[in-house]
């Protein structure tokens, strides 16, 4: 049976180049300017699955993504991927959320955009790192929710999904009722690159804006969305320095080695 | 200031991310190898880069010359053989595409664009390339076909191409033909061993009594010179590309290494005499790339092959130029190391000289602006 499939993504700075990240020790600010933004890389294979199950049953793939006016992009990069339509939930008055808040405006955004039978996200993204979002907008739906997901398998009637979820030293296998939030790792998928002709078809695709208006038609109060709407605050920020240490232990393979295991034993590491 | 429209950033995205992911890894092996990276070549066309400025009745994108540009350059940025694989197969679909007639386009066209057959074109000669008008290969017409005998010398996908479009006397006048794999009396004599473009396959053909049907003549007869002349215009643009690329796989080599590489404490990148080289290179790499794309966003604005020929042959000289000193700057920014080949600046200096003879040597590039400029 086909599905009406969302998922949700994000714009974060290019992971590749975090180490341009600056923080400003006054403000405790994070200034990334000048890292180009792309899509949450785990965010792709949340796309890939969605384009993976409409070839599988048919159906539609949305994409959706909170930000400012230049989050279009990543909207723009999963429509040349094959995506149908995007949705740009894009207001001041979404800035500054903390998860909680995201995930809120997030689940109005979904109900002004339509009736879905499935949403996807990537587990984490690579700039907050918390992996809370998907299990709170899960909630703010009402819906039932499983993170860590490495394999999808959709039922035939489409009411329900299998799913392997990822837990330490093996998976467990569970199955969830539609619709459902679902957040994928990595290993589930190798995502596409948009072909030439994909690219230039996503310009021709609806990208649909949703302002606080909509959020509140779809039932969030104003105060419940962006900086009002976030309990969470950042205490402190603080730049780490790892330093090593690396120390050369010489000499003939027998007595190097007892110098390595003198050495693990004063660390206490053997 | 001139500016790439959203679709042409997407597709040099993409074709980035498809070269680091998919080329980078096995490019050192396969020109090691030697091997023809067929595979590759079909996944290029699954991802339409094949087909990027072809029509899109036969599979391409119609997206234009500049992406065409844009993804050589990308692709030869890790994996020059691939770059000149998908540079030279421009010819033969452009004379398909502008030249054919409507039963050769449909035959020939989706499976080259898709990457599942491969062309070539045959033009250059043992007595020289660069003088279309001194044919020694000859079509002679005998019933309804044409009988080919002749040599034909350095000939990129000469022993892989499934087709080989090849220029040859037809009378008094020259005209191209289209012969296919298989046909009686092609051979394929040797394949020719080059400094450069390792995984590329470059060839010495014999045609002795070939039968081509009248139906593969590619245009009128007689009008061969003309539709190769136009067609070697149109695909300078993009051998520049390929120089445009290795200089940039060399300049980011040489930064990287420069970055790293610890000197008196410090990286060499802080040293002014690496500085030196690395804006050299920079600045190098800004001029050439706008000489480059400059007569392909020409083609793409409507102009006419006959509109850029001073602007295609100056695109293909300074690639050749900017790879060959980019890469050798790279390569003392390098020390030792520049001449090691898990480094790569080795592989992509014999790949820029190969630019050098490439659809003309800079000589003839030079005669080609100069007949414009003094005329």
């Amino acid at each position: 049976m086909p599905l009406n499939i969302l998922v949700c993504i994000k714009q974060v700075p290019d992971p590749e180049q975090f180490d341009r990240i600056t923080l400003d020790p006054a403000t405790g600010s994070i200034n990334r300017a000048g890292i180009p933004p792309v899509t949450n890389p785990v965010d792709r294979h949340a796309v890939e699955e969605a384009l993976r199950i409409r070839e599988a049953s048919g159906g539609t793939v949305a994409v959706l993504t909170m930000g400012p006016p230049q989050a279009r992009k990543c909207l723009e990069d999963a429509l040349a991927m094959g995506a149908d339509r995007g949705v740009l939930l894009c207001d001041m008055a979404f800035a500054g959320a903390d998860t909680l808040a995201t995930a809120a405006v997030l689940a109005a955004g979904i109900r002004s955009a339509g009736d879905f039978d499935l949403v996807l996200c990537g587990n984490e993204s690579v700039d907050g790192a918390t992996g809370q979002v998907p299990a709170q907008l899960a909630e703010a739906l009402g819906w039932p929710r499983v993170t860590y997901a490495r394999k999808i398998e959709i039922a035939k009637e489409a009411a329900t999904a299998l799913v392997e979820r990822e837990i330490e030293e093996g998976f467990l296998r569970v199955e969830v009722r539609l619709p459902a939030v679902i957040a994928v790792v990595k290993r589930i998928n190798r995502y596409r690159l948009p072909t030439i002709f994909g690219i230039l078809e996503a310009g021709k695709k609806e990208i649909i804006e949703v302002g606080c208006a909509a959020c509140e038609c779809a039932g969030l109060v104003a105060e419940a969305m962006g900086l009002a709407g976030s309990p969470t605050r950042v205490a402190g920020v603080f730049q780490s320095h790892r330093k090593r240490h690396v120390e050369m232990i010489g000499g003939e393979p027998k007595e190097a080695a007892r110098g390595l295991i003198r050495k693990l034993k004063e660390m206490d590491a053997l | 200031m001139f500016e790439f429209t959203k679709e042409q950033e997407m597709i040099r995205a993409m074709v980035r991310e498809f070269a680091d992911t998919e080329l980078a890894p096995k490019a050192l092996e396969l020109d090691r190898k030697g091997e023809f990276p067929y595979e590759l070549v079909k996944k290029i066309g699954a991802l339409g880069i094949i087909g990027v400025a072809s029509p899109r009745e036969y599979g391409g994108s119609k997206a234009g010359h500049l992406p065409a540009v844009i993804a050589v350059e990308e692709i030869a940025r890790v994996y020059p053989s691939l770059a000149f694989i998908l540079e030279v197969t421009q010819a033969p679909l452009y004379m398909l595409e502008n030249y054919g007639t409507p039963e050769q386009k449909q035959t020939w066209l989706p499976p080259i664009i898709r990457g599942e057959k491969i062309a070539a074109v045959a033009a250059t000669e043992p007595t020289g390339g660069s003088d279309l008008a001194t044919l020694n290969t000859t079509a002679v017409a005998d019933g309804d076909g044409y009988v080919l005998n002749g040599r034909k010398v350095y000939i990129t996908n000469g022993s892989v191409g499934d087709i080989v479009l090849v220029l040859a006397k037809t009378g008094e006048r020259a005209s191209i033909l289209a012969l296919e794999k298989g046909t009686p009396g092609f051979i394929v004599s040797r394949r020719q061993d080059l400094m450069g473009f390792k995984s590329g396959d470059v060839c010495e053909l014999g045609f002795s009594n070939c039968r081509i049907p009248k139906k593969n003549v590619i245009g009128k007869e007689g009008g061969g010179q003309a539709v190769a002349m136009a067609t070697f215009t149109v695909s300078r643009a993009a051998v520049g590309a390929v120089g445009l690329g290795i200089a940039r796989g060399a300049f980011e080599i040489a930064l990287k290494y420069a970055k790293e590489r610890m000197l008196y404490g410090k990286p060499i990148a802080g040293l002014q005499a690496i500085q030196f080289m690395l804006v050299d290179m920079d600045t190098e790499i800004d001029a050439a790339r706008w000489l480059i794309y400059h007569p392909a966003a020409c083609l793409d604005r409507g102009m006419l092959p006959r509109d850029i020929g001073k602007l295609s042959a100056r695109a293909k000289y300074i690639g050749g130029e900017v790879a060959a000193s980019v890469t050798m700057k790279a390569m003392q920014v390098l020390g030792g190391y520049g001449v090691s080949p898990e480094y790569h600046l080795a592989r992509l200096l014999a790949d820029a000289v190969e630019i050098f003879p490439a659809t003309g040597t800079p000589q003839i590039m030079k005669i080609i602006q100069a007949l414009e400029i003094v005329k």
